[in-house]
């Protein structure tokens, strides 16, 4: 690559505060900007695929202290001197995924997460699409995953036991002239591409199977192997499976610091105590880039884009039955489809998401002008969907590389570490068959040292309590007299049963807060979003865990619901006022 | 299978005098319960002020719904607590019911069923407030529950968004429990709640109330610790130079209430769109023939009186229907034990009026008779019924309505093509306050193809 262009390039546009150069193997920019967004441009301007080398973005922002990790309170020792085989960081659909995983070998692994629960932040905040990968060329990473991800689906979801639907993706075109482009463009798809589903749908058969979708929609794009899963019950479902297998889960449990010697990390500081582990895995996320910072081998950069999906109600749901968009000439300059409509496996509607640059790793924030601006553009694909729906709505945070792709390698300089970092969309889509390239890359790594067995004990088969809603009245009837609790409705909107939220609280990893349960079993999902099952939801906890309703959590530290008991008047009084 | 002549769903205040004015007919009456208790949301109302119209005191919610429970249980009526509705279908004239509970999954089958279903909150979501997702935001209602009937305190520092009445009740349910409620904050020009619980629960306790204020945003990672306010404009949009932020753990909303007929709308019940209700008639019969709805799932009402009233008329007018289906040839194998000769009530009916069409119906008295649609102008928010079922000669119906905007001086009417039939001077009408008549149908000498018009007319000068 040329340097000396690129840094000319950059000074007619930023002058000499930004300055580029090659440095052990990477692009690095340094520097310093006053506005995020001229710092991704700036960054995204030295991309330099062919070169093999990333982007590593040393530009400050002016003004502007970075954020720090948000790490959780709890200190004890829990792990202090532990010596797993396998560390892994990120309690995400990539951590889970290549826990279980590598829990087909006799293997130590430990997968740690800063957070409260599994799938907190990017694989609990997405559309959860099971994406055919139209929308990506040849020669990425990305491409080459989410071909074999896509396949692997229906056989994951069967062993986990999570609902999983091929509902398709329609793309709609409302210009005929177009047709010979997008033609041309599914043709490359299909045959170059490989993404062998691809066609072209008529109008004709585009308003038969989807009725609701825009009338001038002249022709579409069409993906039968697209389809939904529940984002966080998979990455919970993964985790469940790879502790059934021997995997060891500690949550509340983040990464501080690692001791890095001649090209290997010896040890790794948590919250909990010091780790030991033969080899680690980053899989972290947003944090990717501060992890392999840590671990001596920072080589690329993420720069976090934020997102923002509304979920509708139920009643909303027939108006899409699959995955709908449309596709206008507007150059789209942001890295995303620009959303769509996705009728979930829950039934609902997820209208999104957008795609906002922001330095923000962990800031979940929504912003009404988010929704605004996604239901203008999807009332473009199905004219009824209307804001009166939503439930609810939440944002999400991409973990992107400048490169827009996926780095899945060994560490460039560190030796016993493996990347799984830069995983943005379609990164639910590829998580299985990118674990199964990790588990290999960490197994050959650790057979340098020794043998490593397969667990003869390992199986794949998730047996995941049942939902029973979702059974035939025959069968309802049965479970309940097996056990009455699942005859007892708590949460009315979603008709979830005492007896569900109980086995949530039996399950392999038990997360007793609201959301925890919520995400598990779907109390409070629903259109009255808790209103009405929350207190009695909290009941339940208390009496499971046997503690007190005030120390019963919506998520993590210091959420508890609910202060004292009535009729016990502060002894602060009038001290707690301004 | 169970058989009934009438199933009521819910067993709050609506739904237990739908089953006792149901029985009082002679009906076989089965009332199905979500919950563990009877009583609806009057369970957690401990505060006074129920049942000034109908009993001419004041009580606590819990004590208004016990009368109807001790009523309930004189009468025998059976129930099913802790059993939840799950599907509905008509069929052959009759509906089917499935439903679970801790014995199992069971199945009803009735000849008319009474929706009494109630209402539920909306939620902050639903009125953008945006930001993060902090514990310590909750609705009027959850924290109602917490507080009165888990003796919980959700609260430190308050503010509550909404100025409905479950959220003036909490203000001051809150304040007595030693939290400090920094302030109501109320989107429109003018309080939603009624009056006296401004007084009563506002201005008693020196709790400020901002009109035309909202809350827009929330702050906090963990736990709430703010809230962004802001005053609006004339259509509600915040106006940017008024936001503050407003230190506090908890935020409480009271931001209005939906009737729930999801079921309703399974069975293919039309609702109104101003109402959220179904459109009825005046025998509180919805469009698929032989349900009914009442109370707050009907519509949302300010006093538990005339939620009590509609649940009375509408159990009513449904046992009358279902005596009518035992005297269809094909629909009397469906046995009553409430025998409709018994009472009286029996009376001639043909088999096609189950399926009911447009410009018919088929309420209480069992002849076809002229349908008609009442049309409200921009004066009123909604009127119910809906509908009038014409014909039947000196019938009483109970109308509801609310006023679309304030009028100190204001006459309401009721015009038949154009003819007034029926005028009444109103003084201080207010939104928030709903107003009941009861007239006899005789009154209205329309024909097929009728126009029925309510509206409200400001005196001049007021």
């Amino acid at each position: 690559m040329n340097v000396k262009s690129l840094q000319k390039k950059l000074g007619r546009r930023y002058g000499s505060a930004v300055s580029v150069r090659v440095a052990e193997g990477c692009i690095v920019v340094s520097g310093h900007l006053k506005r995020w967004e001229d710092i991704v441009t700036a960054c995204s301007m030295c991309v330099d695929k062919k070169s093999g080398m990333h982007v590593v973005n040393d530009i400050l922002l002016e003004g502007e202290k970075p954020a720090s990790v948000r790490l959780p309170s709890l200190q004890d020792h829990a792990l202090e001197g532990s010596r797993p085989d396998v560390l892994i960081i990120g309690g995400g659909i990539s951590g889970v995924s290549i826990a279980r995983e590598l829990s087909k070998w006799k293997l130590d692994i430990l997968l740690v997460d800063k957070e409260a629960d599994l799938a907190v932040q990017a694989s609990g905040r997405n559309d959860g699409e099971v994406h055919p990968g139209v929308d990506l060329n040849k020669g990425s990473l990305k491409q080459h995953y989410v071909l074999l991800g896509n396949k692997m689906y229906d056989r994951v979801c069967e062993e986990l036991s999570v609902p999983f639907e091929r509902c398709g993706q329609y793309v709609g075109f409302t210009d005929w002239w177009m047709y010979p482009a997008v033609w041309a463009y599914a043709w490359q798809r299909k045959h170059i591409c490989k993404v062998t589903d691809t066609r072209m749908m008529s109008r004709k058969e585009l308003a038969k199977r989807e009725p609701n979708l825009n009338p001038a929609f002249k022709f579409a794009m069409f993906n039968p192997s697209a389809g939904c899963v529940c984002p966080y019950g998979l990455t919970i479902a993964y985790g469940e499976n790879a502790v059934e297998n021997g995997a060891r889960i500690s949550l509340n449990t983040g990464v501080l610091e690692m001791e890095v010697k001649e090209g290997k990390i010896c040890s790794v500081q948590t919250n909990r105590g010091t780790i030991y582990p033969r080899i680690v895995i980053n899989a972290a996320g947003v944090f990717a880039e501060d992890i392999a910072r840590m671990a001596g081998d920072r080589f690329y950069s993420i720069h976090p884009r934020r997102g923002t999906n509304s979920i509708l109600d139920k009643k909303a749901g027939p108006l899409v039955m699959g995955i709908a968009s449309i596709k206008t000439l507007k150059k789209n300059t942001s890295h995303t489809k620009g959303g769509g409509i996705l009728h979930t496996v829950h039934d609902n509607l997820l209208v999104g998401p957008n795609a906002v640059e922001t330095p923000e790793k962990e800031n979940y924030a929504t912003h009404r002008s988010s929704i605004d601006a996604v239901f203008a553009k999807q009332k473009m694909t199905a004219e009824a969907l209307s804001e009166r729906d939503i439930i609810t709505y939440f944002t999400g945070v991409r973990a992107a590389t400048y490169e827009e792709d996926f780095i899945v390698e060994k560490g460039r300089k560190t030796r016993n570490l493996i990347h799984c970092g830069g995983i943005q969309s379609p990164g639910l889509t590829t998580a299985p068959a990118v674990a199964l390239d990790i588990e290999k890359m960490a197994v050959e790594e650790l057979k340098k040292e020794g043998a490593v067995e397969p667990n003869p004990a390992f199986n794949p088969v998730r047996k995941a309590p049942p939902v029973l809603n979702r059974l035939s009245n025959e069968e309802r009837n049965r479970l309940i007299r097996e056990n009455p609790d699942y005859g007892e409705i708590v949460c009315r909107c979603e008709e979830i049963s005492r007896g569900e939220i109980l086995d949530a609280l039996k399950s392999p990893i038990c997360v007793p807060t609201i959301d925890g349960i919520k995400k598990r079993v779907r109390p409070g999902m629903g259109r009255c979003q808790g209103g009405f099952c929350m207190p009695l939801v909290t009941k339940i906890i208390s009496e499971f865990l046997e503690i007190p309703e005030e120390q019963v959590r919506k998520a993590g530290e210091g959420t508890e619901i609910l202060l004292r008991d009535t009729k016990e008047i502060r002894k602060t009084g009038e001290a707690a006022e301004i | 299978m169970k058989e009934y002549d009438v199933i009521i769903i819910g067993g709050g205040p609506a739904g237990l005098a739908a089953a006792i004015s149901a029985d009082k007919q002679g009906a076989k009456v089965l009332l199905i319960e979500r919950e563990a208790r009877l009583g609806g949301i009057l369970k957690q109302c401990i505060h006074d002020g129920f049942g000034l119209v109908r009993f001419g005191e004041k009580l606590s919610g819990p004590e208004y719904v016990e009368r109807f429970i001790h009523e309930f249980r004189e009468r025998k009526i059976e129930s099913e607590l802790l059993t939840f509705v799950t599907e509905m279908k008509k069929a052959d004239g009759s509906f089917m019911l499935t439903a679970v509970n801790r014995q199992g999954v069971q199945e009803y089958m009735a000849k008319a069923l009474v929706l009494a279903t109630g209402c539920r909150e909306r939620t902050a979501k639903q009125v953008q407030i945006h930001g993060t997702r902090p514990a310590g935001v909750m609705t009027a209602g959850t924290a109602q529950h917490f507080v009165n009937l888990q003796g919980k305190m959700p609260a430190g520092r308050c503010v509550i968004l909404g100025s409905g009445d479950i959220g003036l009740i909490m203000a001051r349910r809150l304040t007595l429990e030693g939290a400090r409620v920094l302030g109501v904050y109320e989107v429109k020009p003018e309080p939603s709640g009624l009056t006296r619980n401004i007084v009563q629960c506002l201005d008693d306790y020196q709790i400020p109330l901002h009109l035309s204020h909202t809350v827009t945003r929330v702050f906090g990672e963990g736990q709430l610790t703010a809230v962004e306010v802001a005053e609006v404009d004339e259509h509600m949009r915040p106006i940017e130079s008024t936001k503050k932020k407003v230190a506090c753990d908890s935020l409480i909303l009271s931001v209005g209430l939906i009737p729930e007929n999801e079921m309703a709308e399974k069975l293919g019940i039309r609702l109104d769109g101003h109402t959220k209700g179904p459109f009825c008639d005046n025998h509180f019969m919805t469009e698929i023939t032989g349900t009914f709805s009442c109370g707050n799932a009907l519509h949302v009402n300010d006093l538990v009186d005339y939620v009590s009233e509609s649940g009375e008329l509408a159990g009513a007018a449904a046992a009358k229907y279902a005596f009518d289906a035992v005297g269809v040839g094909s629909e009397a194998r469906i046995k009553s034990e409430g025998n409709g000769s018994e009472t009286g009530l029996k009376v001639e009916g043909n088999g096609d009026k189950f399926g009911k069409k447009a410009g018919e119906c088929s309420g209480g008295s069992g002849r076809k008779n002229a349908e008609l649609e009442i049309e409200v102008n921009s004066s009123l928010q909604y009127i119910v019924p809906q509908k009038l079922c014409l014909g039947s000669g000196e019938e009483m119906a109970v109308f509801y309505f609310r006023s679309r905007e304030s009028v100190a001086k204001g006459t309401f009417v009721f015009t038949v093509d154009g003819k007034e039939v029926f005028t009444k001077k109103y003084r201080n009408l207010k939104p928030p306050e709903m107003e009941r008549l009861e007239l006899n149908l005789s009154l209205f000498q329309a024909a097929p193809g009728s126009r029925i018009e309510a509206a409200v007319r400001k005196e001049a000068g007021a």
